[in-house]
């Protein structure tokens, strides 16, 4: 039996988002757009992959992503302000990458803990006991005297906010500070 | 399309499903819900690979007293952690650790961990715990309802596809296997473990003055110093010894004890009501049956429909037999018990068994029978 999609999309793709990340707020004007790309790149590339599968994924979702952000600038006619550079850029920093960065197994749960840690209070509270005390949502909800669906709210609100971390590499306490960012970075022509 | 609505319906879905009221009119509209576009399904792919990479987290709760959870940054204390903060970008390692964290090296992280965690972990009191709970519930309005079922520092448990490691305090060592629960309780005159469900694995520290023993639902295991392994089954108890003897001792109803049964090293015995069965083999052989110590099944001319239920005891991905001409296959090896896809391939490879992977289960049938 070979890995489904999915899994094979997990393994060879997610594995890549904090490059892809850090890529693609190095070379894109407003980082707010990054969440938006990063879908948008993963959709191309999910889908190219339900047809025949890449040989070499790395190569294949910067690519992608390459040539989301020249389609993109080419169409919204954006203009680049500063040091921000140009669709030139794009061709060079992809040679540029950093090297593989594999984690061990001890680097992951260090990751995964510091995340854990930055949950806000009540979410981490369910957390922990969800998924360290492996209790079921509805003994999370006896334990803690609150309605059921409280608690899979939290989970819900945990499930976002772990993945923002640990797969983005964002600091959760800085994914609210970006939707304030500055979009002056921008203008439309 | 705005990523982060997308999110927030996928991980809204997610954390329904991972509750309790998930039925199949849900399963229906979730996965039409993923139908209606990729970015759905990218974005379940996302959230669902973190949730499962959570459950890593376990490791932090060992040697934590249940009900009570450490303040943040708790763990960096630990000589395991290392010095300062995690870092953010993670450092180059050698060799190429798959994205998928190996289960065998799970475990050695989590014993190291429990072993490494000072004793001064600076958990807060249960108040504090409350305080957290009292502002939980100010959300929904029932304020006095809040209470502490499982807080008990005496009870254990491990995850299934987990083992878990407890020193006890008087010298002894128990190794839960997956989904299993112990309750400890050392006395004066006994060292008393309640098998509350599932298997363990005991190394008895030698102490003539206080028996050891390990009750299932109506034995009772007595051992002075030495080692064996207690299954409860849902009928039956299998106790298997490798090293000193121990007695199996049945409970009858009222209280009064049964016939003893002697269990001297090598022995396996599957106790029941209608009796103690034991079967005398090797050491060695008796060894095989503790092959989940290392994180395996060993499987020696087991019918499939066996294995199965032993995959299944160490597995969130249930496996199914949905064609009875396969269930008798007698099949042998080692597998890791984690692994269900290893196993699943090597039946579909070597064996006339077609696997069909529907999410939370693998179907098995009959290649000449396909569904």
């Amino acid at each position: 039996m070979n890995d489904t999609l999915e899994q094979w999309f997990a393994r060879e793709i997610l594995a890549h988002e904090q490059s892809l990340v850090r890529y693609l707020t190095r070379i894109w004007p407003n980082r707010d757009d990054v969440p938006d790309l990063r879908q948008e790149i993963y959709i191309r590339v999910f889908e190219s992959a339900q047809k025949s599968r890449p040989e070499l994924p790395k190569s294949f979702l910067f690519t992608t992503a390459r040539h989301l952000m020249t389609d993109r600038l080419r169409r919204s006619r954006i203009i680049f302000i500063g040091a921000r550079g140009d669709l030139d850029e794009l061709n060079v920093l992809v040679d540029e990458l950093s090297p593989e960065h594999h984690m061990t197994s001890i680097q992951e749960l260090q990751q995964l803990a510091h995340a854990f840690d930055g949950l806000p209070t009540q979410c981490r509270t369910v957390m922990w006991l969800r998924k360290v005390e492996q209790l079921s949502q509805k003994e999370v909800a006896a334990q803690l005297g609150v309605h059921e669906k409280a608690v899979e709210k939290q989970v819900a609100r945990g499930m976002r906010l772990l993945t923002a971390a640990v797969l983005a590499g964002n600091e959760i306490a800085a994914l609210n500070e970006q939707l304030d960012a500055s979009k002056s970075e921008i203008e439309h022509g | 399309m705005d990523s982060a609505q997308i999110e927030r319906e996928a991980a809204d879905w997610l954390a329904k499903r991972d509750g309790g009221d998930w039925n199949e009119a849900d399963e229906r509209a979730f996965a039409d819900w993923q139908d209606q576009s990729t970015a759905h399904r990218v974005a379940v792919v996302r959230i669902k690979t973190i949730w499962q990479k959570a459950d890593r987290l376990q490791a932090l709760g060992a040697g934590v007293p249940r009900g009570q959870i450490p303040a943040p940054g708790s763990w960096h204390l630990s000589p395991f952690f290392g010095h300062g903060k995690p870092p953010t970008q993670p450092a180059p390692a050698e060799g190429s650790a798959s994205f998928d964290s190996d289960e065998v090296e799970e475990t050695a992280a989590h014993a190291a961990l429990y072993r490494a965690r000072p004793k001064k972990t600076t958990a807060p009191p249960l108040v504090a715990l409350r305080a957290v709970a009292a502002a939980l519930v100010l959300g929904v309005g029932a304020a006095s309802a809040w209470y502490f079922t499982t807080h008990d520092p005496n009870a254990y448990r491990s995850a299934i596809g987990y083992t878990k490691v407890v020193s006890l305090a008087d010298g002894s060592t128990v190794t839960l296997n997956t989904n299993s629960a112990i309750h400890v309780a050392l006395m004066a005159t006994e060292r008393r473990v309640d098998l509350v469900r599932g298997e363990a694995f005991f190394e008895v520290a030698k102490d003539p003055k206080r028996p050891f023993v390990v009750s299932t639902a109506n034995k009772r295991i007595v051992a002075v110093g030495t080692k064996f392994s207690v299954f409860r089954g849902d009928l039956d108890t299998r106790v298997v010894v490798t090293e000193g003897q121990v007695k199996v001792e049945e409970v009858q109803s009222g209280g009064s004890m049964g016939p003893v049964t002697q269990l001297p090293a090598g022995s396996v015995a599957q106790a029941g009501s209608a009796g103690v069965l034991v079967k005398h083999s090797s050491v060695a052989e008796a060894e095989t049956y503790m092959s989940w110590r290392s994180g395996y099944i060993a499987l020696r001319d087991t019918a499939l429909a066996d294995a199965v239920e032993e995959f299944n005891r160490y597995n969130q991905k249930q496996l199914v037999i949905a064609d009875p001409s396969i269930a008798q296959i007698r099949i042998g090896g080692n597998l890791r018990a984690t692994n269900v896809e290893a196993f699943v391939r090597v039946l579909d490879e070597g064996f006339a068994v077609h696997a069909e992977d529907q999410g939370n289960r693998i179907v098995l049938t009959g290649k000449a029978n396909p569904r």
